[in-house]
Order: structure tokens, then C-alpha cells, then sequence
């Protein structure tokens, strides 16, 4: 059998043309050229987009990728030159018409060349290093068409005009303005800032500096600001609607800096508009412009702060050296209250309770209530008015409002312990009297002191509730047991006063009558059969009697006096005429008292139930009293010479802040050793920081006094000075 | 005896007549100090006394020479009659400085103890012997730390027994007498301010802070501290001297000052 050896099988590749034929390229790159013209000349439905995008994809391919780019550019431009030509040629207010109908057949037509393109773009364009097409096109609008010679300055000054016609109350069409800058946006932030922004905010700067002037001479602080404010919003708004949103604060700084900065002290202190006067006629509105345009430029919040600071600090000061309203204590402390919450709804209303305000505020007031030394006594009188009456019927959530703004005014006293003296007079003489509207009133104000000052403050006030409340649990036991060999004895109610925490003043023995002298013995023997060890003395100076009095036609009265008074109008009993030589002598109650008790006896008309010869308002020695026959009065119950706190008189003003002086010594001592006990070694100056630091509180220590008490020290052998260094102390144990 | 060059002699004789010292012990002092006056001061002042043998005998016998007759304590008349015996007026400081060195509790007293132990530590045990320690007590006050022990030691020293404070008039007596020594220009008018404004009796810290107030600010008040550590009442009479224009711009200007 014979064997067939097979033939190989072999075919031949298509042939293509030859690599690198000129021929081939300058036909296939007319062809591209001419679709360009057609797309610019918007006639690109007959184009076959796969053709052309397949005759690109073959020049780069056989490396003519640099004769289709440059091409490219050579056709564009020649494209761009003849739309710059037509856009320059555009007249009046079509130019930004022309000109942005022309970037959107631009981009429209770059959208469709990089389409075609798309292969170089993703090959021979990064391999060299080229500018890709769509920013291409962007780059020859900019250099072709935006900064040709004629139509970059005209741009630019369109723009300004139309913004200028808008700030002059014109309507203009915003879509266009906003087309055009995003095309300088879209061409990159540095064609708009220098082409538009960087003029846009200097034209801006002329505008708003000649119109601030403008308006500075023809308007009042509060219109200007509503203008300047009405200015600010309307370029906020100018960039929402076309600008771009990087240029708001940049424009807002310039209207900021033209329109308040430049005339931040102008405005301020305009007279019958400015600031001041804001503050005086309360125009809220107008000071919460102020502050929140003030707010945006710099220190100009500080300048209307050091105004306000100014003018709060003469309003109060005015308001405590007015030695008219030094006359009325409550009204004296009404008017400081009424001025903090004036400025209060300044800075909550206008301020946004700016903390810096309220500082400054607070440091006004503290400045101006100490500048009267007298504020501390002040205020306890102002507390005592409302606990005695002023609140009386008051809700309680209104007296806690009420106590908590005294307590502001408190808080800014710097002698706290000048006003712990007075107001603990005061609330002797409220709780003694009986004439507190309320104990939980008294006891919550109390309480709010104690959180301020200390326990130590306090106690001392607090043990005097304690004793009222001992007091009545007392009478109680005392009644409950003896209440039935009381007779018709008078009735007796007695208050026992710790010593050391009520304000008592040596208080000489006056002669009693018997009837209340018997009824006295009586509580004294109970009290002290209760209580080993305890001492009883009679404080009549700050006491108060009940009397019931007939007079000449049978006409009945109950007379509300005090102790003193009572022991004067008991002796008319069995007497007819006593001098006041007579009297001083029954009664051995002091003269310069009794003279005070016999003038609202005998002087005061409608309680004069004593008669005086001769009448006058003096009382001598050797004057004549007689039982008044002849009163009369409307009222059943007669109040005389009620225990009224008043403020003090000069002398008396005096005494009080020496034992306050005084009262200071053992405190600054204590704090001395206490220091000194802790530290063993210390040198002069940190111990008077120190004590400083511990009292103030409460006081605020002399340096001089400090170094006196170190002195006393010194010299008691609690401390000594160090032997090498003189300004350096040690404590003896 | 050395032959000394008659530099060297001269300073020999100058601190003899000073110091009160033997011949021996001033050379010894000079030579320690290489011939300076100022450091053979130092080195005498600092050496400690040589316990030098007293004899108790004669201790004894001075001591009942001068003693009161009642009682156990040498009293003014005897102190009177000690003065007299070294020649040394009742009113002279050096008494003070004799006081001193007694620790006598109290002026015009001396405890027996005080005399006995005070005479042993300055090495005297006969009149001659005491006599011839009077310049060296002198010299003391020349020493500023011995002046500053004895200018403190007076307060005590002058003050009545149980007081705490020293009356004003005695105060301003051992003020004259001590500063007397030390030439503090502004003593007179703290005396005159004392007299003027204080009229009250002196503590014993102001008293001791004057003299450092003399030593620290002298007579340039410029850089006087009122809120500083002395005492109000120098505080008080810086603000005479301003007042008074005695002190302007810091510096004395009193004319009785020139001379």
C-alpha cells in the first residue's frame, strides 16, 4: 500500500498601506478639518461621528498625533478669532448677550471635538505632555476671545456698570450676569479674580467710601445703620444670585470696612442718635444693628462696649453722688435695680447676651455702688421696706425674683460685712416688731447669703430666727403653766436675745411699771427655773407695748407705743402735770430718748395724745406734759412712734462703720495666724495677698491694717521676723 | 620688745588706744592681718576671749563694795559709786555696753550673779583691771553686730519690768546716746515726729527695725517701700519727713545738715 506525504497549508495577511504616508494623513486630517468647520458652523448632523473618531483614532496611530493637535489649535483659533470679531462688533447691552451665545455654541462645539479626539486625548496628549482638548478650548476662549485688546476692558466695565445700575435700585438681568461669571469661573478662579473680582472689589471700596460719606452727613446713627445693614444683605445676596460664593466675604469686608470701620467713632457718638442715645431711649432694634455690624469689623465691639461702659458708669455714678436720692434709701436702691435691668434687656435684646457685655456690666456696677459708701446700708433698707410691706400680697415666685436682684446688687458690694451689720439692725427691728410679711421670704434671702459668703456670715443671723423661734415655744410653756394666776395681769411676750447675735446697745435699766414689773418677775423666775446658769437683762430700748386709753369724752383708743412710751404714759395715771424733769426722773430712761419719745407724744399731729406747754417742737427740760383730754382720732388702734428702720444720720454713720472698722481687726488677725499656722514661714507681701484673698469675700483688707495687726502679732509673740531676712515672718507655736 | 618701723608703730599705738589691748595681743592681731587696721579689728573682735583667770576672792570683795545694804543686788547708789571708782560718768554709753556684757535684766540693777559672771567674761577682777577694759568696751560700738546686740539689748534693758513696750521718753533718751555713736542723720527728727505725732510707747519690733531702717535706707528715701515689712510707724514718719519737705525727690534737704 503506498503512503501521500500532505503539502503545508499557507495563507497570506491582508496587506495594509504603507506606515508613515504623508498623503494619507494630510487627506485623512482634511476630512477632520472639515468636520470642525461644520461643527462651529452648526452643521454637524451630517456628520458620521464613528468615521471621524475612527480617522483620529488612525493618525495617532500612525504617529501623526502631532499634526492632528496642532491642526486642532490652528482651526480653533482661527474659529475663536472670527466670534471674538463678532462679538466686538456687538453693540449696547447685546455684547453680554453676544458673548455668552457664543460660550455656549463654544462649549457645545468643544464637547463634540473632544468627543471625536477622545483617543489622543487619552494617548499621544499625556505621553507629550499637551494641553488636553477640552482645556484647550477653554484656554484659547480665554486668550482668543475674554483678553482680546477690545473686548476685555469692555467686559469689565459692562459688568461694574450693571452691578453699579442694580446698587442703584435697577433691575437688571441677573441670568445673564450669572452665565458670564461662571464662564470666568469655568475658565479658571484666577481669570475671575483678576479679571472681574480684584476690580469688582476696588470699584466696590469707591462706592461704598463715597456713599458712607454720603450718608454720614445726611443720616441720623440709626438710619445709617439700617443703610449700611440694608447694604450688607444686598451684596450677600448679589453673590448668592451670580458671584461666586468665595468672593461674600471679600466683598462683605469691603461694605464692613467703607461703611462702619471707617466711621465706627462717627456713628458711635452722634449726637441725639448714637449710641447714648440708643441706650437712653431704649431702641432696641437699633442697638442690636449696631452690635451685630459693629461685631464684623475689628475692635468695634470694643468701642461700643467701652461707650456703653462709659456712660453706665456716669448714669450710676450720677445716680449714687445725687444728694437728693441719698434722701430716699428705696428709691436710691429702686433706681439702680431699674437701671440693671434696663441694660440687662439691652444685652439680651440687642447684645445676644454677649458675655463681654455683661462683664463690662457688671464691672460699671461694682465700680459705681461702691463709689457711695453708703450703698450697703442702703440696700438692707431697701430689703427691710419690701419684707416689711413691699411684698406683701406678692407671689412667691416674684419675691425669690426680686430677692435674687438683691442679691446681684449684694454681690457687687465691697464691704459685704458693712451690709451684714446693718442688715442684721434691720432684721432685728423686723423680727422684734413682728412686722415681717414673711419668714420664708426672710429665711430664702438668708439662705442665698449663706451660699455667697460662707456659713460664718450667716450664723449669727440665722441664731437669731432660732431665738424667735425659742421665744414663742417658751411663752407657750410659760402661759400653758401660769396662764391661769395671770389675773388681769397685762400681757407679757418676751423675746430672749442670745447675746453676740443680736445688734444690742447698751441698754440702761429704766424704771418699769409695776403692773408690768410683776408679770416680768414672774417670766424671770420661769425662765431661769428652766434654764440653769443663764443671765437675764432687760433690753426696754427696743421693746413695744399695747395700751388701752380713755379719753375726756369717753372716746376709747388702743395706742400701739413703744416700751419707753409706755412707761411715760403710764405715770399720767395718777398724775396731772409732769415736766420733763419729772418724767426723766420716774422713769430713768436716758434724756436724749426720752426727748425723741416725748416729741412723738406731744408733737406729732393726730398722735399727739399728750399736750405740751409751752408748744413747741423743742423739748426743755422743764416743759410741761398733761394727758390730752381733748384727742381725737379716725382710727381705733393709734400707731406712735413705730420702730421704722431710717437710714442713718452723719454721726451715727460714723460710729458704725468705726465698730465695723473694728470688727475687722480680729477677723484679719485670724486670718493672719490662720495663714501663718499653716505656712510656718511666710514673707510680707504674700501674707497680705493671702489675707486679702481670704477676705475679700467679705472685705476688702487694708495693707496698712494688715501690717498693723502683723505688727500686733509681733509684739504678742505669735510671730516673729526671721533673723537674717527682716521681711520674713515665722510663727510661734 | 620688737623693733618695729615706725609705720607699723603707729598702727600699733592706734589699735592699743581703740581696742583697750595689751601690746601682745595687738601685734599678734596686726600681724594676722598683714598691717591692715580694719582686718586686725575684725580678727580681735572674732577671736573668742581668752578665759582669763579671775580671782572669785576678789570678785567677792568688789561685788560687797558696791552692794546695797538691804538688799542682795547692786542698786543705783552702788552703781553710782562704780562709776565714780573707774571714772566713768552714770550716763555714759559704755555702761550700756557693760550692761551688756552683765546680761543685767534691768537698768540701775545688778543681779550678783549679772556682776560676778559679767565681770568673769570680760576678764576683770580688780578696779585696775576694770578701768583698763573701758576703752575696749568702747570700741565695741564700732563693731557693727556688737552694736546691733547692744542697740537690741537696750530695749530690754531700758523698758519697765513688766511692760511689754518701751515709754517714749526713754526711747528717745537711748536713741540720742546710741545713735550718738552711729551718726544717723534723721535722728533728731525722728524724735521730734515721735514727740509730734506718736506720743505712745514703742514696740519692740519698731524699735528694732529702726535701727535697721537707719542702716538700709540712710538718707536716701527714694526707694523707701511703704507697702513693704517696716512698721506703720516708720511708714508714717517717711510721710512727715515728705510733708515737712525734709525729704525731696528722696534725699535729705534739712540745711542744718550742711556743714
Amino acid at each position: 500500500m503506498s503512503t501521500q506525504k500532505k503539502r503545508p497549508y499557507h495563507i497570506e495577511a491582508f496587506k495594509h498601506r504603507a506606515v508613515g504616508d504623508p498623503k494619507y494623513a494630510e487627506k485623512t486630517w482634511k476630512v477632520l478639518e472639515h468636520a470642525i468647520h461644520e461643527i462651529y458652523n452648526h452643521n454637524a448632523s451630517g456628520l458620521s461621528f464613528e468615521e471621524l473618531y475612527r480617522n483620529a483614532y488612525n493618525m495617532v496611530l500612525q504617529k501623526f498625533g502631532e499634526k492632528l493637535y496642532t491642526g486642532l489649535v490652528t482651526t480653533m483659533t482661527s474659529h475663536l478669532k472670527e466670534i471674538s470679531q463678532s462679538i466686538e462688533s456687538a453693540q449696547g447691552e447685546i455684547f453680554l448677550e453676544e458673548i455668552n451665545r457664543k460660550w455656549v455654541d463654544h462649549n457645545k462645539a468643544l464637547q463634540m471635538i473632544r468627543d471625536i479626539l477622545m483617543y489622543m486625548d487619552r494617548t499621544f496628549i499625556p505621553s507629550n505632555h499637551k494641553t488636553p482638548v477640552h482645556e484647550l478650548g477653554l484656554n484659547l476662549w480665554r486668550d482668543v476671545v475674554i483678553h482680546s485688546s477690545k473686548t476685555q476692558a469692555r467686559l469689565l466695565d459692562t459688568l461694574l456698570e450693571l452691578v453699579l445700575r442694580e446698587r442703584n435700585g435697577e433691575v437688571i438681568n441677573r441670568g445673564l450676569m450669572r452665565n458670564i461669571i461662571k464662564m470666568l469661573m469655568d475658565l479658571g478662579l484666577p481669570v475671575y479674580q483678576q479679571d472681574f473680582e480684584k476690580h469688582f472689589l476696588d470699584v466696590s471700596a469707591n462706592f461704598y467710601c463715597r456713599e458712607s460719606q454720603k450718608f454720614i452727613e445726611s443720616c441720623d446713627c440709626g438710619d445709617y445703620l439700617k443703610k449700611a445693614e440694608r447694604r450688607l444683605n444686598e451684596e450677600m445676596e448679589r453673590v448668592s444670585h451670580y458671584l461666586d460664593p468665595r468672593s461674600e466675604s471679600k466683598i462683605t469686608n469691603v461694605v464692613e470696612k467703607e461703611m462702619i470701620e471707617s466711621h465706627m467713632h462717627t456713628l458711635v457718638h452722634m449726637e441725639n442718635s448714637g449710641l447714648v442715645s440708643m441706650l437712653v431711649d431704649d431702641k432696641y432694634e437699633d442697638l442690636q444693628r449696631m452690635h451685630n455690624l459693629f461685631r464684623r469689623v475689628p475692635d468695634g465691639l470694643t468701642i461700643v462696649k467701652d461707650v456703653m461702659t462709659s456712660f453706665v458708669r456716669d448714669t450710676g455714678k450720677q445716680l449714687v453722688m445725687d444728694p437728693e436720692r441719698l434722701r430716699d434709701p428705696v428709691d436710691f436702691v429702686q433706681r439702680l435695680l431699674d437701671l440693671k435691668d434696663k441694660y440687662d434687656r439691652v444685652i439680651t435684646m440687642s447684645f445676644n447676651n454677649d458675655k463681654t457685655f455683661q462683664n463690662a456690666l457688671n464691672s460699671s456696677f461694682e465700680y459705681f455702688i461702691n463709689l457711695n459708701a453708703r450703698s450697703p446700708e442702703f440696700i438692707s433698707l431697701f430689703v427691710d421696706d419690701k419684707l416689711r410691706r413691699g411684698l406683701k400680697g406678692v407671689g412667691e415666685e416674684d419675691v425669690e425674683i426680686l430677692l435674687d436682684k438683691v442679691m446681684m446688687l449684694f454681690r457687687y458690694l465691697q464691704e459685704k460685712d458693712v451690709f451684714e451689720k446693718y442688715y442684721k439692725q434691720h432684721l432685728a427691728k423686723r423680727l422684734l416688731s413682728g412686722k415681717t410679711i414673711s419668714d420664708d421670704a426672710e429665711r430664702s434671702l438668708i439662705v442665698k447669703l449663706k451660699t455667697e459668703c460662707g456659713y460664718q456670715f450667716t450664723s449669727k443671723l440665722e441664731g437669731m430666727f432660732t431665738d424667735m423661734k425659742t421665744s414663742h415655744d417658751t411663752m407657750q410653756g410659760f402661759y400653758a403653766i401660769l396662764g391661769t394666776e395671770m389675773g388681769d395681769s397685762p400681757s407679757l411676750s418676751v423675746q430672749v436675745l442670745t447675746t453676740g447675735s443680736w445688734p444690742t446697745q447698751p441698754s440702761p435699766p429704766c424704771n418699769l411699771p409695776a403692773e408690768i414689773l410683776g408679770v416680768c418677775d414672774k417670766f424671770r423666775t420661769y425662765y431661769l427655773g428652766t434654764h440653769n446658769g443663764r443671765r437675764l437683762s432687760w433690753q426696754t430700748n427696743m421693746g413695744t407695748a399695747d395700751l388701752k386709753a380713755t379719753f375726756g369724752k369717753g372716746q376709747k383708743h388702743e395706742l400701739n407705743v413703744s416700751t419707753y412710751q409706755m412707761c411715760v404714759l403710764m405715770l399720767f395715771n395718777s398724775a396731772e402735770r409732769l415736766t420733763c424733769k419729772e418724767i426723766e426722773q420716774a422713769t430713768a430712761i436716758p434724756m436724749s430718748d426720752l426727748r425723741r419719745c416725748l416729741q412723738s407724744l406731744a408733737c406729732v399731729k393726730g398722735k399727739n395724745v399728750l399736750r405740751k406747754e409751752p408748744m413747741s417742737k423743742d423739748i426743755a427740760e422743764d416743759d410741761a406734759f398733761f394727758f390730752n383730754d381733748k384727742f381725737t382720732s379716725k382710727f381705733f388702734k393709734v400707731k406712735i412712734g413705730t420702730v421704722v428702720a431710717q437710714r442713718e444720720s452723719e454721726p451715727e454713720n460714723l460710729e458704725t462703720r468705726q465698730r465695723v472698722e473694728e470688727d475687722r481687726k480680729p477677723q484679719i488677725e485670724a486670718a493672719i495666724v490662720r495663714i501663718m499656722k499653716s505656712r510656718r514661714t511666710l514673707d510680707h507681701n504674700n501674707i497680705v495677698a493671702e489675707v486679702t484673698k481670704q477676705l475679700q469675700s467679705r472685705f476688702l483688707p487694708n495693707p496698712v491694717v494688715i501690717k498693723k495687726r502683723i505688727e500686733s502679732l509681733i509684739e504678742r509673740e505669735f510671730l516673729e521676723r526671721d533673723k537674717v531676712d527682716r521681711k520674713l515672718y515665722r510663727y510661734l507655736a | 620688745m620688737h623693733k618695729l618701723g615706725r609705720g607699723h608703730r603707729d598702727k600699733l599705738q592706734q589699735f592699743i588706744t581703740i581696742t583697750g589691748a595689751s601690746e601682745k595681743i595687738a601685734l599678734q592681731a596686726l600681724k594676722a592681718s598683714d598691717w591692715h587696721l580694719e582686718g586686725a579689728f575684725d580678727f580681735f573682735y572674732n577671736q573668742p576671749q581668752l578665759k582669763t583667770f579671775t580671782d572669785s576672792r576678789h570678785l567677792e570683795e568688789l561685788y560687797n563694795r558696791y552692794k546695797d545694804a538691804y538688799v542682795d543686788m547692786i542698786l543705783a547708789d552702788g552703781i553710782t559709786v562704780l562709776c565714780n571708782d573707774i571714772q566713768v560718768d552714770p550716763q555714759d554709753i559704755v555702761m550700756l555696753v557693760l550692761s551688756w556684757h552683765m546680761k543685767a535684766g534691768t537698768m540701775c540693777e545688778f543681779s550678783k550673779k549679772e556682776f560676778i559672771e559679767g565681770l568673769q567674761s570680760l576678764g576683770i577682777d580688780s578696779l585696775d583691771k576694770f578701768r583698763e577694759k573701758i576703752p575696749y568696751m568702747r570700741s565695741e560700738l564700732k563693731d557693727e553686730q556688737k552694736f546691733r546686740e547692744i542697740y537690741n539689748f537696750a530695749f530690754g534693758w531700758a523698758k519697765e519690768k513688766g511692760q511689754k513696750s518701751l515709754a517714749l521718753d526713754t526711747a528717745i533718751g537711748m536713741w540720742q546716746l546710741l545713735f550718738a555713736e552711729k551718726q544717723w542723720p534723721l535722728v533728731d527728727h525722728w524724735c521730734q515726729f515721735l514727740q509730734a505725732r506718736h506720743n505712745k510707747a514703742i514696740s519692740r519690733d519698731t524699735w528694732s527695725q529702726l535701727l535697721e531702717f537707719a542702716k538700709t535706707v540712710g538718707s536716701n528715701l527714694s526707694d523707701y517701700d511703704a507697702e513693704g515689712a517696716w512698721p506703720y510707724l516708720i511708714d508714717e514718719f517717711v510721710e512727715y519727713l515728705n510733708e515737712n519737705g525734709i525729704i525731696q525727690n528722696g534725699l535729705i534737704n534739712d540745711s542744718s545738715l550742711k556743714w
